[in-house]
């Protein structure tokens, strides 16, 4: 098999193959080494990777091919969210002429015990791409020797080395939590996705995504959820009116928001977990997620032997991919937010885009009842939002909140990517009935905003 | 409400932005000679400006006070008449009265309702039901999420129709708060045009510089045997009791959305269509999809069956009879067979207005009818039946007669939906479309089993699929048959109206996890179809061997 590598931006034969072990060793079987790996193999390099033995809680010594996203992220809690979802739905169905009967009962281990096989089988999907891929499994715990060694270690002390001309870190990231005491008493999303039993009383420590996701799936669930954050709105970072939009609608669900307030203290009772908040509020809980934020899983590779900066929280700074031909474009980078109902997001706030902007920038706004509240009476309003540079007419950015969110903005990214302005949005034809129209149709500016008056922001 | 509202960017400026290329590969989506508008003086028939002096604009077809009661009268409040008469209203400054029928679900010669078809007997209910039936598989779902009922949900079906019906009586106040706040005058009643500038309303005359006709379609059925019997589509949304046997006849999308209603209320659903497929002119593996997705969710299909006669028996059940066998035991028999224009006994022929063979208005590419004063929107032209093409057209007419601009609706890559279970969303051509057009095509196709079906256990597939033109890599076609397909195919229409490439679509990150990413992340073509190239080399091959 004839390798191939490009050295200095230049593709060239692997003269000094027998040199290395592997053209490629890879420490980390998620999301991006998996796609490395197999992409690199796939143009010919001989590539071994590592990933520590499969288990749904991540630890020193457990992990499993797939990584976070697969095992213990996007894909469980998607499945959480969709079995949360349903309560939500049984009642819209109410006014939709359907009647239950009796009780409907939620099995929480049922849900867990089809969502473990899911992620089992796609563990073993992950798998099999590899080895399909003629990529080298190692089970152990990588780490770094120097520039071209890796070590891979395992429980009982064993430890085996391979050489290779290039190494790939990929070991992702872990929950982290914060120092107080009684922080042993937390969990960490990873045994959120996999509690034994489901709390009754949730108490919800932080701001981000996943906070809120927790925060509604648990709610959906049917369980009492107090969520804890230091801002005064969830979702620092993101547009500020999407952000009130989010807190109002989980509210809206019955959580219970706790703006401007950290905890400072858990202890163990009889009766469950008591927490004490800094503003002297105590309530109990039976279970305490800290969802306080994630720190890159650096601290055991060994990077120093090999010379590898890292920033304070633990980052690799300045990857350079192969010949810099191929610099990932971070540019215009749509997500989601799964909360019920969701946010997605693409593009600039508008926060962001008065703080980039040169020209006048122009909002556009809909917030309108969805059409199936028509009916279920839901008091919940979707939110569609476009920031448009008035000079150029670009779409800068897209933003909704309400049901199918995620799926919606999907399409508008690409729009939005290749430069496309508030003209092309208008002159697209809507798709009707749907929400996903109203980003077409928005004619009216709701407000003209100039970057000299330029909101400060600290929420 | 000021005559002229003040718009963000200037129709021109607005029009000028739309020909700027989106990206330095250069999206040439855009027809050239976009920006040439024809001068007024360059339409021949285009009113000339008039010289009388009336109002602040006099170019814009506006009217002396006292020669004409109104500069614009709309016969038909739908979709396309209201959104003219509001434009021309508020945008353009013309005095404008509408026409409408009493409100009433089932529309007939004298009942119809303000919102029309779209709000009062299409879109709108429809969408409701469609909403309303879907529980029963969401229901399903859930057990493989862990839910579970004492006892199996059941449906009331008056409930759904009785609040189907409090929310249309909703929208048909809010049509009327509408169009009075932008000043049109609503006049109750059936119109019928007297003279190409006169409308008679109850024996009441009224004049118009301009006529619109907005009065759109009817469900049509052929005329056989015992079709007293059957209901249309009007009917089935306000029927007093739910079918619980019921023949759908009919491929369109009007008979797939109901299949999925009544299925999803637990009816027994029998489809008869005519062809060999559903959904004749969609994709054709849509086509193949869709009906498989529905006939795994208990849908019978009975194909290449022409409807010949429906009879009663005593017991009250129905028999249809096609040319292939009788099918009995029916409770109900639907015909969603088409929809024709709602053009008879309107004065239309007598004034001289056009129409072809099957009663649609004929109208130029500004809306305008073989009467110089008398303008068509939406249905009864029978051109694109969408309520945003409706809208667009109605639009469109407002500036070109009131605007003073001349505008003609933009039916390139016009994005829609069918609402069945599951549904379909589609924008730009058919794979055999782009076989025809482009010769030289890559097929993307994904089917798969969606994440929420590996845990509910249902055969639930989705599809999707991207059709390239090989020579430009230019996104020709993209089309959706899974959850949630009309929603996503919104914003790829931008994409694929814009002329982007497939490196656009795969330039752009995914949103994890969804169905939509997956529009992003098809990498390696399905089938590469080469009709153009083939063609050239036989032909190459030709000439050398001549030599």
């Amino acid at each position: 098999m004839a390798r191939k590598m490009l050295v200095d931006g230049e593709v060239a034969a692997v003269a000094d193959a027998g040199q290395y072990d592997y053209d490629l060793f890879v420490i980390g079987a998620g999301s991006g080494g998996v796609r490395g790996s197999r992409l690199a193999a796939s143009f010919g390099a001989k590539v071994a990777i590592c990933e520590l033995p499969f288990h749904p809680i991540s630890s020193e010594w457990l992990g499993g091919h797939g990584g976070t996203c697969v095992i213990r992220g996007c894909v469980p809690k998607k499945i959480l969210v969709y079995g949360a979802s349903f309560r939500g739905e049984f009642e819209d169905s109410k006014n939709f002429g359907w009647e239950i009967n009796g009780d409907i009962n939620f099995n929480w281990k049922k849900l867990l015990e089809n969502k473990t096989k899911e992620i089992v089988r796609l563990n073993g999907v992950y798998q099999k791409i590899l080895t399909n891929a003629g990529v080298t499994l190692i089970e152990g715990a990588g780490s770094l020797v120097d520039a071209h060694t890796v070590e891979v270690s395992q429980p009982d002390g064993s430890k085996q080395r391979y050489t290779a001309k290039h190494i790939l870190i990929a070991t992702g990231s872990r929950a982290q939590r914060v120092n107080i005491p009684g922080k042993e008493l937390a969990i960490t999303s990873d045994e959120a996705l996999s509690l034994e039993e489901l709390p009754k009383r949730a108490v919800i420590l932080g701001g981000g995504y996943i906070a809120v996701e927790f925060a509604s799936i648990w709610r959906g669930m049917g369980a009492e959820v107090d969520l804890f954050y230091r801002r005064e709105l969830p979702l620092r970072g993101f547009d500020d009116e999407m952000r009130a939009v989010v807190a109002s609608n989980l509210e809206g669900r019955g959580i219970k928001l706790h703006p401007g307030t950290n905890l400072s203290e858990l202890s163990k009772t009889a009766d469950g977990i008591k927490v004490v908040t800094d503003k002297g509020e105590e309530l109990i809980a039976d279970v305490v997620l800290f969802a306080t934020g994630r720190t890159p899983n650096s601290q055991r590779l060994n990077l120093q032997a090999a010379g590898v900066e890292v920033d304070q929280i633990g980052a690799i700074k300045k990857t350079v991919f192969g010949g810099q031909q191929v610099k990932p474009d971070y540019g215009d980078v749509p997500c989601a937010v799964f909360s019920i109902p969701p946010l997605s997001v693409v593009g600039l706030s508008e926060q962001q885009a008065l703080e980039e902007a040169n020209s006048d920038i122009l909002v556009f706004t809909s917030s309108f009842n969805p059409m199936k509240n028509s009916i279920s009476k839901r008091q919940e309003k979707t939110i569609m939002k476009l920031v448009v540079d008035a000079e150029t007419d670009r779409v800068l950015g897209a933003s909704m909140c309400g049901p199918d969110a995620p799926e919606i903005i999907q399409g508008f990214a690409v729009a939005l990517k290749c430069g496309a302005t508030k003209a092309n949005f208008d002159s697209t034809v809507g798709i009707h009935p749907s929400a996903a129209e109203e980003f077409v149709t928005m004619r009216t500016v709701t407000r003209r905003v100039s970057p000299t008056s330029k909101p400060k922001t600290n929420l | 409400m000021a005559a002229h509202a003040t718009l963000p960017f200037s129709c021109s400026s607005t029009l000028q932005t739309l020909t700027r290329t989106l990206s330095p590969r250069g999206a040439h989506g855009l027809r050239r000679g976009f920006l040439r508008l024809p001068s007024l003086a360059a339409l021949p028939r285009l009113a000339r400006p008039c010289r009388r002096h009336v109002s602040a604009s006099a170019a814009n077809g506006a009217s002396a006070e006292g020669e004409y009661d109104y500069d614009l009268f709309t016969i038909g409040a739908g979709s396309g008449g209201v959104r003219a008469s509001r434009f021309a209203s508020t945008l353009h400054g013309a005095r404008v009265a509408i026409c409408e029928m009493p409100f009433a679900t089932i529309a007939s010669d004298k009942l119809g309702g303000l919102g029309g078809t779209c709000v009062l007997r299409g879109c709108v209910p429809k969408k409701l039901l469609v909403y309303g039936s879907k529980y029963s598989h969401e229901f399903e779902e859930s057990r493989g999420f862990g839910w579970t009922y004492e006892t199996d949900p059941k449906h009331d079906w008056n409930t759904l129709i009785a609040n189907k019906n409090t929310e249309l009586q909703r929208l048909v106040g809010i049509y009327r708060n509408i169009l009075n706040n932008a000043g049109v005058t609503l006049i109750e009643g059936r119109g019928k045009i007297v003279d190409p500038r006169t409308v008679s309303v109850n024996g009441k005359l009224y004049t118009a510089k301009h006529i619109l006709v907005g009065v759109g379609g009817r469900p049509s059925m052929p005329d056989i045997p015992g079709i007293e019997h059957v209901i249309d589509s009007d009917a089935a949304l306000d029927l007093p009791s739910k079918p619980e046997k019921i023949a759908i006849v009919g491929g369109g999308y009007i008979a797939l959305e109901f299949a999925g209603i009544f299925n999803g209320l637990k009816s027994e659903v029998h489809v008869f269509i005519r062809q060999k497929k559903v959904l004749r002119g969609f994709d054709e593996e849509v086509r193949d999809f869709v009906s498989e997705q529905m006939s795994l969710r208990g849908i019978t299909f009975h194909t290449e069956q022409s409807p010949q006669a429906i009879t009663k028996s005593n017991d009250g059940l129905l028999s249809l009879k096609t040319n292939k066998e009788t099918f009995g035991g029916f409770s109900h028999v639907m015909f969603a067979t088409g929809r024709r224009p709602n053009t008879k006994n309107l004065g239309l022929e007598e004034v001289g207005v056009e129409m072809d063979k099957n009663g649609a208005i004929v109208v130029d590419e500004y809306s305008r009818t073989s009467v110089d004063s008398i303008w068509a929107v939406g249905d009864v032209t029978n051109r694109v039946n969408l309520t945003p093409v409706a809208l667009m057209e109605g639009g469109a007419f407002a500036k070109t007669v009131f605007g003073n601009e001349p505008t003609k609706p933009d039916y390139r890559s016009i994005p829609s939906a069918v609402f069945s279970q599951p549904p379909i969303g589609q924008v730009g051509l058919t794979e055999e479309q782009a076989i025809e057009e482009y010769g030289d095509v890559d097929v993307f196709v994904a089917n798969f089993r969606p994440l929420k079906a590996t845990l509910s256990g249902l055969p639930d597939r989705v599809l999707m699929k991207i059709l390239v033109s090989a020579t430009s890599n230019k996104v020709v076609g993209v089309h959706m048959c899974g959850d949630d397909a009309p929603e996503i195919i919104q914003g790829i229409a931008i994409a694929v109206k814009a002329g982007l490439t497939k490196q656009d679509f795969d330039a752009t990150i995914g949103i994890h996890p969804t169905s939509a990413e997956e529009f992003v992340t098809m990498r390696s073509a399905t089938r590469k179809i080469r009709k153009k190239s083939a063609d050239q080399v036989e032909s190459k091959d030709e000439v050398v061997s001549k030599q």
